[in-house]
């Protein structure tokens, strides 16, 4: 305790007390870097409990894959600490996903009603790691204490199951099916049926049935995010899926090479003609890390998915490194943040699950207001 | 010319629809996120339908004369097309118009 404390309390016999105002303009200082507000006028403060000097509160983030949460937390309790007679402090960070909100009567109501977020993860062209990205996203956000759904859209050539090995077989109750789970992720592919892995033979009609199906009879129940593998390119699938489904934001996946950049391009192109925010763009197999020497070896042209982000004045989200662990650890069913979470590739996929949230929280507090579904029927006079 | 950002462009993000409903018989009233409110004629919605049949794909000419959509003319049922449109199935059996909202405010601004 303080000097200056100890000689107040024996002149008043015991320490003045703290009101919750007092609290609440201590903590109006700290600002939330992605919505530009500080955290009192959010109202991420919470429960807060005062008794006699200490004092108890939650701060209740917007997701909990904050990547400034623990910097948030130091200034709370440093704010909190300063108030003149302050006792014990004690900051529990919370979190409540912001989400969407789908009206009880539109066709995805019984699959994807209690979904908040559903997150595209597509590319221009294939091969460039979209799946192992979306797969380590999904994991990455479940780790930190996310409930997160993972569906395949990739009908001609699903990866998701070999990457995940998913344990229970599917189940249907009434008229949805139950997803299996992996890794406490909820899990759909065409893979997981019987004869799904002969999906090429399907006609678009019956692969647009399927997409459908997948966004309306699936039980994917109470999720924070809903992560979507898209199949590559800008064909009739995505424009299927976007519209079927109120799709929060597109994560779009490059290498560093020309030619792939000339396909985000026309990724990203697909996404603003059907409205679908573009959450920014992620580069992967960018560089790999020697074990001689530790340095960044850039095999192709440095940084081109940073430029094609500039170019559309979209987040470029990070990039991964090219990283022998990650192809084994997909190929093992388990992806590289669960089982090899020490890895550089592991690192980045880890801080970009982490810039992905904090654009979903931004891309909810530019459209709270906004219907994701409406039918209305004329009332004519003639 | 620069392509633009759904989310970051310049103007901030596109606009969504807040609420949507009918004014009277012949009105339908639009609030965007933005809370600019907009009201639209329908019959002069259907003569403005932006599907293929309707608009020439690449003179982008006009195919459908005004003097063919009878002022009588209604829409049955408004349903929302993805976040970023809607359609209108109107009372002539006419449906294949996608509305986009980027389009509706475009008409919206003209008058
Ligand atoms: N960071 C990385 N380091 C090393 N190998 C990687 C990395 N990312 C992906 N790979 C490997 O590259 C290959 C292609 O990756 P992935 O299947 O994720 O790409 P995709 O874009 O989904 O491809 P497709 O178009 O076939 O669906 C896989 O063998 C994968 O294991
Ligand atoms: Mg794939
Ligand atoms: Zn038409």
């Amino acid at each position: 305790m303080s000097l200056i404390k100890s000689m107040q309390e024996k002149i008043l016999g015991r320490p003045s007390s703290i009101t919750e105002d007092m609290v609440r303009s201590a903590l109006s200082s700290i600002m939330d870097p992605d919505l530009g507000k500080d955290i009192v006028s959010l109202g991420f403060v919470r429960n807060v409990v005062i008794s006699g000097t200490d004092i108890k509160l939650d701060i209740n983030l917007t997701t909990p894959a904050c990547p400034v949460k623990d910097s948030i937390k130091t200034q709370a309790e440093v704010a909190l600490k300063n108030l003149p007679n302050a006792g014990t402090v004690s900051v529990n960070m919370t979190a409540t996903t912001r989400g969407q909100v789908t009206p009880a009567g539109s066709p995805i109501a019984a699959s994807l009603g209690q979904v908040k977020n559903i997150i595209a993860v597509a590319s221009g062209k294939g091969g460039v790691g979209k799946s192992t990205t979306a797969v380590n996203l999904a994991y990455a956000l479940a780790a930190r204490g996310s409930k997160v759904g993972l569906l395949d859209a990739d009908v001609y050539g699903p990866s998701i199951p070999h990457m995940t090995r998913p344990d229970a077989p599917m189940q249907s109750n009434s008229n949805l099916i139950n997803p299996p789970m992996a890794a406490g992720v909820k899990i759909m592919s065409i893979g997981l049926f019987a004869g799904g892995d002969k999906a090429t033979i399907l006609r678009g009609p019956m692969v647009s049935g399927v997409i459908k199906q997948f966004l309306t009879q699936v039980n994917w129940g109470d999720l924070d995010y809903l992560i979507i593998d898209y199949p590559p390119g800008t064909g009739d699938i995505q424009l299927t899926l976007s519209q079927t489904a109120p799709i929060t934001g597109a994560v779009v996946v490059t290498t560093p090479q020309d030619v792939a950049l000339i396909d985000v391009r026309k990724a990203i192109a697909m996404f603003d003609t059907m409205k679908v925010p573009v959450i920014g763009v992620v580069e992967t197999m960018s560089y790999f890390v020697c074990d001689g020497c530790d340095k960044k070896h850039h095999i192709f042209r440095d940084g081109g998915g940073a430029r094609v982000a500039k170019e559309f004045g979209i987040s470029f989200l990070g990039d991964v490194p090219l990283e022998p662990s990650v192809a084994t650890a997909s190929d093992q069913g388990s992806p590289a943040v669960v089982s090899h979470p020490a890895s550089s590739a592991a690192k980045a996929y880890t801080e970009i699950a982490g810039a992905v949230a904090s654009q979903v929280s931004i891309i909810h507090e530019a459209y709270k207001d906004a219907l994701n579904h409406f039918s209305i029927v004329w009332n004519s006079q003639n | 010319m620069k392509p633009e950002s759904s989310l970051t462009n310049a103007k901030g993000p596109a606009v969504r629809v807040k609420s949507i409903s009918q004014m009277d018989d012949r009105t339908l009233g639009i609030t965007w996120t933005d809370n600019e409110s907009s009201r639209f004629d329908v019959v002069e919605l259907r003569r403005k339908c932006p599907c293929a049949t309707c608009i020439d794909e690449w003179t982008h000419e006009q195919i459908l004369k005004p003097e063919q959509v009878a002022e009588t003319v209604r829409p049955l049922k408004i349903e929302s097309v993805g976040q970023y449109a809607m359609s209108i199935q109107f009372t002539d059996g006419h449906k294949t118009g996608i509305y986009t909202f980027a389009m509706l405010r475009r008409l919206a601004h003209l008058n």
